[in-house]
């Protein structure tokens, strides 16, 4: 698979602070990618680097095959949404969306279509006041659109749901993954759960340094190998205590149905042990399964013992 | 070229669709009409407020010449004062608010958005005050009879050369510090260096500092040769504009 976004030992440094520290990043081309970290782990920065608004301090980085110089324009077949869009207060959407597609030197009857067709996907049709007038949601929503004007190959999104209602958000995020396949979408954010809903691939940034970058589906089964749900017909209380005692179990937490979640730090051991106890205690064994692991775990894992 | 064009066209319609179509013209206009009616009244007006206390002084019966300098006077002082603290947001003003960084992820290098600015904006300040100039110069006709066109037309052009001077340094200043009224204080200091240096023979005869004061000799029709620098600041203007956009180049957004 080509890679969309490229980036070798990418730094930058603020003074003293490193803002982020020697990332080495692969984006699939045609993936939905989210980059994922904790309020002020570099995320910004980033995506500043890659749409050459920042310079790095040192490493480079290539988007969609073309080096990224700072100050210069990049490519027409980016789209980008900074987390907090300015616009022209005194234009209408409309005429934002117009604006943005003549920059692309966009066919006139082209460029007509499509601002149809995305104030209509903002759900800003018939919305006629100026930005000036608009709320954070629909400013945000327009923000998507003109990143969308110009059809891009890559779409690069800071934090593109945070000023989202709950409906909006969903809008959003099935929009994102109705590109899957067509388009490139790096977007960061803090928000687990949309990374959970739509991205294929994720990244996780740490105080400016990538502390993981795997497919979805590999980093479920990594993490899910180390956690076991067991459930037994009675005297749950006894037995969780009795494995949380165990050497090999890094947690043991009860859920709501009453089901025991161990997190295990050698699987083969506690497969072993755990029916072994249970019969030990002569109670009946309901279930012994691998668990699904949320993002959310893996994501406090990961950067979760350094917040504090 | 494209990006250039469609940025200027959407500065050319920022102009016309928000406060900026007031400030610059209505100053401008203002003093294109009072100019002539000042110089006219004069005499009436100085008379009414000391009386007798002249005693027997006579003051000169106005003549056009005295419009033509109020008018230059007005712009030299006030307009380009107004100039500087307009244009002290130029460029830091769409950083702030966020539309720059949209835009420069956009087919359009940061040197096209200075240029365009800056040519938009200087050709605005030309409008205006050919528009300004040729209100005065119908005023003066029709209250002294008389309004010749050479010196009216060589102080304005003489000045707008060093407006446009103003523009680029505005540009200048606008990307070099965030903050409009830091630029445009930084503005005022320019203005009051250039007029300073413009005592020193060499500079007053052939830089922009010449542009301070030459502007109302011309006014009063007096022989003065505007020529080398008019040249020097034409020669200023695109430098500090291709600086501008060198240093935004390399700055983070």
């Amino acid at each position: 698979m080509n890679a969309a976004i490229e980036t070798v030992g990418l730094t930058k440094t603020y003074g003293a602070k490193r803002a982020l520290d020697g990332v080495n990043l692969v984006v699939g081309e045609g993936s939905i990618f989210g980059f994922l970290g904790p309020n002020g782990a570099g995320k910004t920065t980033m995506v500043r680097l890659l749409t050459g608004l920042a310079h790095p301090t040192s490493g480079s980085a290539r988007v969609l095959g073309s080096e990224i110089l700072a100050g210069d324009a990049i490519g027409s077949e980016v789209g980008y949404l900074p987390d907090v869009p300015g616009f022209y207060e005194w234009m209408t959407g409309a005429e934002f969306l117009e604006f943005a597609g003549r920059l692309f030197a966009l066919q006139p009857a082209t460029l007509k279509g499509r601002v149809k067709t995305l104030l209509a996907l903002a759900g800003l049709a018939d919305v006629n006041t100026k930005i000036g007038g608009y709320s954070r949601g629909m400013k945000q929503r327009l923000g998507i659109a003109q990143a969308l004007i110009n059809a891009p190959r890559l779409l690069v999104l800071d934090e593109p749901t945070s000023a989202l209602d709950p409906i909006g958000r969903k809008d959003v995020l099935e929009m994102l993954a109705s590109l899957r396949g067509r388009a490139t979408v790096f977007f960061s954010t803090h928000i687990l759960a949309d990374v959970d809903r739509v991205c294929d691939t994720v990244a996780i940034l740490d105080r400016g340094r990538l502390v993981m970058q795997a497919p979805m589906e590999e980093l479920k089964r990594r993490y899910g190998a180390r956690k076991l749900v067991l459930e037994v017909t009675e005297g749950a209380d006894r037995l969780a205590d009795e494995i949380g005692a165990k050497p090999w179990a890094t947690s043991v937490v009860r859920s709501n149905n009453g089901a025991i979640e161990i997190t295990v730090a050698d699987m083969n051991a506690a497969q072993r042990e755990i029916p072994a106890l249970v019969a030990a205690q002569g109670l009946g064994l309901s279930r012994l399964d691998t668990g699904e692991t949320q993002l959310e775990e893996v994501f406090v894992e990961l950067v979760g013992g350094s917040q504090h | 070229m494209t990006g250039f064009a469609v940025f200027a066209g959407k500065e050319l319609r920022e102009i016309l669709r928000t406060w900026r179509i007031w400030v610059l013209p209505s100053i401008v206009l203002f003093f294109a009409v009072t100019g002539p009616l000042l110089a006219r009244f004069t005499p009436q007006i100085v008379g009414a407020l000391v009386g007798n206390q002249l005693n027997g002084l006579k003051i000169p019966t106005p003549t056009y010449v005295d419009a033509y300098v109020q008018w230059i006077k007005n712009l030299s002082q006030i307009v380009l004062i107004a100039v500087i603290i307009v244009y002290g947001s130029l460029v830091s003003g769409e950083i702030r608010s966020g539309t720059a960084v949209l835009v420069l992820t956009k087919p359009l290098s940061r040197t096209a958005f200075v240029i365009a600015k800056a040519a938009v904006h200087s050709l605005f300040l030309v409008c205006v005050v050919v528009a300004g100039a040729l209100l005065t110069w119908a005023l003066t006709w029709l209250i002294f009879g008389r309004a010749p066109a050479a010196p009216l037309w060589s102080a304005t052009g003489a000045f707008l050369v060093l407006g446009l001077v103003f523009v680029a340094l505005m540009t200048l200043l606008s990307v070099l510090i965030g903050s409009a009224a830091g630029a445009a204080g930084a503005g005022l200091g320019g203005y009051v260096v250039l007029s300073i240096t413009a005592i020193w023979k060499p500079l007053g005869t052939y830089s922009p500092a010449a542009l301070t004061t030459q502007p109302g000799s011309l006014a009063a029709g007096k022989d003065v040769t505007a020529l080398w620098p008019i040249l020097t600041s034409l020669v200023l203007v695109p430098i500090l504009v291709v600086l501008a956009g060198q240093i935004l180049r390399r700055r983070d957004l």
